[in-house]
């Protein structure tokens, strides 16, 4: 006898709360708003697994499948991958500091002291940009360093290895803009001996310090100067090579892995 | 069915290594992006925003008061990572230190896998056979002598005296204050003025000789007599040319001392150390492939980055002199003040 359960009779409060969470799962899950953004289920095979990745915006610069030894936490600590998650995050409280940031040498050490007193989160955001940015430093170097000692950046990949390099000093020199905008004076002498550096260039270095800094010495060019590169023009420059950098990694073979 | 009987029997299999496994097929290694790797992506970004958001609660960034361009702190320091370059600057040409080593180092960095094109050995750690060691040699050869350089050259100024205790101090003159002409053999003058290393000798053509390192062959003395050579066809008469900085012959003279101590000195020694380690670990068979040698090269500048930083960061007082961290003050002209201020 075929026997097929008696729907709509709960016969304890188990199958309430099942049914009621049934519901509740397709209400939420299988409405059409739900359906235009999402337009497949929860990826569970593997050919749904690889299409999601292969299709999603946020995901297609990964592979759809990867070496098993890739995966293992040891052969890279996550390090680029957690230097690009700095940098999101930097960007994230970055834009939030500069809702209350203006670049004058008159108000921005208001605006920051103010970051500490008066603006809800103000301070945990600029902290969170502060060591972040400390942090994306020194996971830059590690992951160099990780790169270096799996010998990763051998044929095919030598290129690459370029572009990270360039990422190192982009990476440096946006730490270095952004060490000025407090305009305390922890920023002003430490851009200062960086101002002695770059003139100390030959042949170059009083155009260079001029380019750099707008004048002789630390002002409001200085100031401005270092807010547009730290603000849009390195960001975005970094940005683009991060891109080619995630890029290269695919078309380069994927990860190294011994031949 | 009868046309399958007549097919000519099958060849017999070749027999199979019972011991030896099928190699995995490609594919059969490899797992899925979704979920393996994402997965582990986003644990690890989970557990950093955790650790920040955990870290910028309980520590502030520093705000130090309004900038004034009039009130210098002693000593002054460039963000962390620059502070290696801040160090360099002190033992030699701050065009070299500050511009074409960084510059230098970068490039370095950049050519790498031009020079070293194997591509043997890759995507696993330390892949050559003595590639683990070689790096820990290197790195720890890198910090001693760059720790000894920076005591060398430190000389009386410091608490690390010791360093160079062993040569002997100049005769000086008591009336004039300057030390005595002539000397032999090689001594140093004891002077608490400014930052001077050993061979430090002043670029400034002002003023008398400050080399802190003296010595004479004959009736010649070093610096004294080196540290104004004038240029050949010296006599300005086919006019002055100059272009930018780079002058011509408008009556300038030649700094050998200078030249000596903030150039030829320091980068020759830089020089000379890279290359006797990369020999010795060569000679003694460590060292073998250009992969080795890079390794040597990679960790020994870095490790050097490393050690400045350090010394910058932790060993510097008032002046730019060599003390050690606990004898740093704290600077009491912040708001707020910081612990141990009145």
């Amino acid at each position: 006898m075929a026997v097929t359960e008696e729907p709509g009779k709960p016969r304890n409060w188990q199958e309430r709360l099942q049914i009621l969470q049934d519901r509740l799962y397709d209400r939420l899950f299988h409405n059409f708003v739900w359906r235009s953004i999402f337009r497949s289920g929860y990826p569970n095979t593997p050919r749904s697994q690889m299409l999601v990745v292969a299709t999603n915006v946020f995901l297609h610069l990964h592979p759809t499948r990867i070496h098993r030894t890739h995966v293992k936490i040891t052969h890279t600590y996550c390090l680029g991958g957690l230097t690009f998650f700095m940098f999101i995050v930097l960007t994230v409280t970055g834009v939030l500091l500069m809702f209350y940031y203006v670049p004058s040498t008159e108000t921005a050490y208001q605006d920051i002291a103010a970051l500490h007193t008066n603006v809800k989160f103000g301070l945990l955001m600029r902290n969170l940009h502060r060591w972040t940015a400390h942090a994306m430093v020194i996971l830059v170097f590690l992951h160099m360093m990780r790169v270096f000692y799996t010998g990763a950046y051998k044929p095919p990949r030598e290129f690459n290895w370029v572009v990270g390099v360039t990422l190192l000093f982009l990476t440096l020199f946006l730490s270095f803009t952004g060490y000025l905008l407090p305009w305390d004076q922890l920023a002003i002498w430490a851009i200062t001996v960086g101002h002695g550096i770059a003139g100390s260039a030959p042949y170059l270095g009083d155009e260079g310090q001029f380019v750099l800094f707008g004048g002789f010495e630390i002002g409001q060019p200085a100031l401005i100067r270092f807010y547009t590169l730290h603000v849009l023009a390195l960001p975005l420059l970094a940005a683009i090579m991060m891109a080619v950098h995630f890029w290269r990694i695919r078309r380069d073979g994927g990860m190294a892995r011994p031949l | 069915m009868a046309v399958e009987t007549e097919r000519p029997a099958a060849p017999p299999e070749r027999p199979v290594a019972a011991a030896r496994p099928r190699p995995k097929r490609e594919r059969e290694e490899e797992l899925l992006v979704w979920p393996d790797l994402v997965f582990v992506e986003f644990i690890s970004a989970v557990l950093f925003t955790l650790t920040f958001m955990l870290l910028s609660v309980f520590i502030n960034a520093p705000l130090l008061n309004r900038a004034n361009t009039d009130i210098t702190p002693n000593p002054s320091k460039a963000p962390w990572y620059f502070l290696n370059l801040q160090e360099l600057l002190l033992h030699m040409d701050k065009a070299w230190a500050g511009v074409i080593l960084p510059i230098m180092f970068l490039g370095f960095l950049a050519v790498i896998p031009y020079l070293d094109r194997s591509s043997e050995k890759q995507g696993v750690w330390f892949g050559t056979k003595y590639s683990a060691r070689i790096a820990l040699v290197a790195a720890l050869y890198a910090i001693v002598v760059t720790w000894g350089l920076v005591l060398f050259d430190d000389g009386e100024r410091s608490k690390f005296e010791y360093a160079t205790r062993w040569i002997p101090s100049c005769d000086m003159n008591a009336e004039s204050g300057q030390p005595e002409a002539h000397q032999f053999p090689p001594c140093l003058v004891d002077t608490a003025a400014g930052h001077q290393g050993i061979v430090r000798a002043s670029v400034d053509l002002q003023g008398p000789p400050q080399g802190r390192f003296m010595f004479s062959v004959g009736s010649l003395d070093w610096p004294a007599d080196v540290d104004h050579i004038p240029w050949p066809f010296n006599d300005n008469k086919v006019g002055c040319w100059s272009f930018k900085n780079i002058h011509g012959w408008c009556g300038e003279h030649f700094n050998l001392a200078g030249t000596f101590a903030q150039q030829i000195f320091p980068l020759s020694t830089i020089a000379f150390l890279t290359v006797l380690i990369i020999y010795i670990l060569f000679r003694i068979g460590w060292v073998r492939t250009t992969r080795d040698v890079m390794i040597v090269m990679f960790t020994g500048a870095l490790s050097a980055y490393l050690t400045l930083t350090i010394v910058m960061s932790f060993f510097r007082g008032p002046g730019q002199d060599l003390i050690l961290p606990t004898d740093i003050k704290v600077d009491c002209g912040t708001l707020p003040s910081p612990p141990g201020c009145p």
